[in-house]
Parts: structure tokens; sequence; C-alpha cells
């Protein structure tokens, strides 16, 4: 695979445009995983997808033959998706919560697949553990989703978020605290 | 015994199962309560699983990409850079082969110098003869003026007179000698007619009388000899502007 990445960037950078499309669909579908996973959102995710390989493709003559395609777009589509809820963040002007607290400029999300009367428990669960997420500072979210979720190293995260190890480390922990504290209240549900 | 806190619990979680923490979670069972509460926790810590995408995603994804992506020229820039090497790499190459045909032009004009300087030292000669020359038909003017203006009766201007021939006689037989060398039978001719007044001028004692200052005023005249000295020594210049154009290996 690694082989046949290195011999399209090598055609694409012989002026073979063509060969890029080999490389997107190759890792199109990993990309997209990874940009929902720390967006949240479909919509977001795809946007993700598309801005990583155009920033790759742009950038490819940076690209170091001795790494892999794979985990070089990976990073790139990992900072994407960062900057994408950093700026999804600082546009926003409310978070979700489980309880309405205009003083923190917090919102409870309805679950809309939920009858007026009576609210599904698991859609509930999904709410909550969105709203945790949403809880979660952009780095602490992507540091997470990346180790919760994809399984990488910490050596790994600290790559593609462009932050030391020790950084990353201490983002997943945070994370996962933030998460425990909101989550605390769905265990005496259960 | 030190338990275990939250931080050493997620890295345990997210580490591997050896190391101290492993052990420590054997003997301790606080600590594994708190670790199985943190295994609960995030096992339940599930996002949504991403919408599933079919092959064909990849195919969408690129012919949406493909308009914005621009062709890399690097071949092109490869071969411009190509041809401005070889642009560089001639242009070097004329300027070698300029500076060496110019060292070698300089080297084979010295060389030829040296060869003609050794060889041929005329030119040099040349132009100390005609210094000379120049100087002896100077005087010799200057001799046949006098004599023209002399007056017998005065001894004082007869024996100067004398004097100025001896040593022109001297200098009169080699300039002729050298122009006869030379092959220049107008300057061999006028100084060979000069040569017989210089020798009686030379030969006379301190009375010259009148009769044979005439006689030598007389022959003065009949040779034409103070005109055609002039005309000699109006000559030097074009004589010495000839050697000068003459080809004797000037450097450039």
């Amino acid at each position: 695979m690694g082989k046949n990445d290195h011999a399209a960037i090598r055609a694409i950078l012989c002026g073979d445009k063509e060969a890029y499309g080999e490389l997107v669909m190759r890792h199109s579908r990993s990309l997209f995983r990874a940009a929902f996973r720390i967006t949240g959102n479909e919509a977001d995710a795809e946007d993700v997808v598309q801005e990583a390989f155009l920033r790759g493709y742009r950038r490819l003559e940076s690209f170091e033959s001795r790494s892999e395609f794979g985990t070089w777009i990976y990073r790139i589509a990992v900072r994407c998706a960062l900057d994408r809820i950093n700026g999804r963040k600082t546009g926003e002007s409310s978070r979700v919560a489980e309880e309405a607290d205009p003083e923190r400029d917090e919102v409870q999300v309805a679950d809309r697949t939920a009858g007026p009367d009576r609210i599904l428990l698991s859609g509930e669960i999904a709410a909550m553990r969105e709203a945790a997420m949403q809880s979660l500072t952009p780095t602490e979210r992507a540091a997470f989703v990346l180790r919760h979720m994809e399984g990488h190293s910490s050596e790994e995260i600290a790559a593609a978020l462009g932050i030391a190890p020790n950084a990353a480390k201490q983002a997943v922990f945070r994370a996962v605290q933030k998460l425990r504290l909101r989550l605390a209240p769905l265990k005496v549900r259960t | 015994m030190k338990h275990l806190n939250e931080e050493e619990l997620i890295e345990r979680y997210y580490g591997k199962g050896d190391g101290p923490a492993s052990r420590h979670l054997e003997g301790c069972a606080a600590c594994a309560e708190a670790y199985d509460a943190l295994q609960r926790d995030l096992a339940g810590v599930e996002c949504t699983e991403p919408p599933a995408r079919d092959d064909s995603y990849g195919e969408r994804v690129w012919q949406s990409l493909a308009p914005l992506l621009l062709v890399y020229e690097a071949p092109m820039r490869g071969r411009r850079r190509a041809g401005l090497w070889k642009g560089l790499s001639y242009a070097a190459a004329c300027a070698l082969l300029i500076a060496g045909a110019f060292i070698a032009g300089r080297q084979w004009e010295h060389g030829r110098q040296r060869g003609m300087a050794e060889n041929n030292p005329a030119p040099t000669r040349q132009r100390v003869v005609l210094v000379v020359l120049s100087d002896h038909l100077d005087r010799t003017e200057r001799l046949l003026v006098e004599l023209k203006h002399a007056d017998a009766g005065s001894a004082e201007m007869v024996s100067p007179l004398r004097d100025e021939a001896r040593s022109l006689l001297a200098a009169n037989d080699v300039c002729r000698q050298d122009a006869a060398r030379n092959g220049d039978p107008e300057l061999t001719a006028a100084l060979d007619r000069l040569n017989p007044l210089l020798v009686e001028l030379a030969g006379q004692t301190d009375g010259m009388n009148s009769a044979t200052l005439a006689r030598l005023q007389d022959q003065m005249n009949a040779d034409g000899l103070l005109f055609e000295v002039r005309v000699l020594r109006s000559r030097i210049p074009d004589r010495q502007a000839a050697m000068a154009t003459r080809p004797n290996g000037g450097t450039i």
C-alpha cells in the first residue's frame, strides 16, 4: 500500500494529477471516520476530508518519502478537523448542557426522536454523551478521540495535533475527567 | 500503601497491561474498584458510529476535488532547469574558449616578439641609426649654412667649420655604409655627394683663401647639397613613421 502511495506521489509530482485520485480513493474513508469523530458532524467531516486532501496535494512536494502517506494525510485531516471545531467554538454563543443555564450560556439539546410525553432513554443518553463531548476543548476532544476511539499513542496524537507528547497525554487526562464528571448522572439513571 | 491516582488509572487504561500500576491493581482492592469504575465510564463513552461511506465515497471526493488541483509542473521545471544549466554551460564554455584564445594569443604574440627580438634586432638598431642620421643631417645642414655665409677673411670662422667637417666626416661614412646596407640608394647617393665636400673642408688649414672658399661654396651650390640635406632631413619623420607601422609584433 505504502509502496503504491509513493509511486502515485512520484507520478503526481511528475505532472500526473490523476494519480492523486488513487490516494484520495484509498484514504478518504479513514479520514472521514476520524474527521467525523472529532467534529461530530457529517457535513463538517466531509468538508474536513476535502480540505485535508487539498492541503495535502498542495504540500505534496514537502512530503518525505520515508513517511507513510496515510499517516501524513491523516495528521493533516486531524489538524483540519481541529481548525474546524476551533472555528466553530469561537463562532458559537451557546454550549450544549444537561440543564439549561443562562448564566453559563448553556442550552439543552432536544431529542427530536422522542415524543413530548416520553423521552427515550437511549436518545437521552446519546444527547448527554454528545453534550459531554461538546464540553471538551477542541484539543481535548481531538486528543480523546484519537486515543479512545482511534487507538493512537500519545506520541502519535502529539504529532497529529502539533503539540508535545506530554501535552497530548494531559489533554487526554483532562478529557476523561470532564467526560466522567459530565456523564456521572447517567450512571445513576442506568 | 500509596494508591493510584486518576491519571495513573487512565494511563493504565490506555497503556500496556503490565508494569507497576498493574501489579498494584492486583493487590489493592480500592484501586481495582476505582479502575473498574473508570473502565465502565469509558466503555460508555462511545461516540456515535460514523455514518457509513461506501466504496464510491472516495470517487465522489476525488470528483469534487480534481477541478481544484493544479497539475504539478515538476518536469517542466526540470526541463527549464536543465535548459538553464545547458545555457549556463554553453556560456561558460564560450567564456573559457574566449579566455583560452586570449591567453594563447598573448603567449603566441609574446613568443613571436621574443623570437623577433632575438633573431632580428634590426628595428631597434634602425631606430638608433635614424636618430644618428637625423643628428648627422642636422649638423650637416648647419655646417653647409655656415659655409654658405662664410667669409674667407675671417680665420676664426674657418677653424670651427673645419673641425665640424672632420667630425661629420666619420659620421657621414657610417651613415652612408648603413644606407647602402639597407638598400637606400637615394640616401647613399646624397651622402656620397656630401663626402668630398666634407673631406675637402676637413683638410683645410687655418688660412683658407677666398678662392678655396668660393670653390667650396660653388661645389656645394652646384651639387645642391644644402637643398638635398634639407630634403633628407624633412623625410626623417616619414622614415620614423614607416618604422612604427612596420609589423614588428605589437602587443594587444
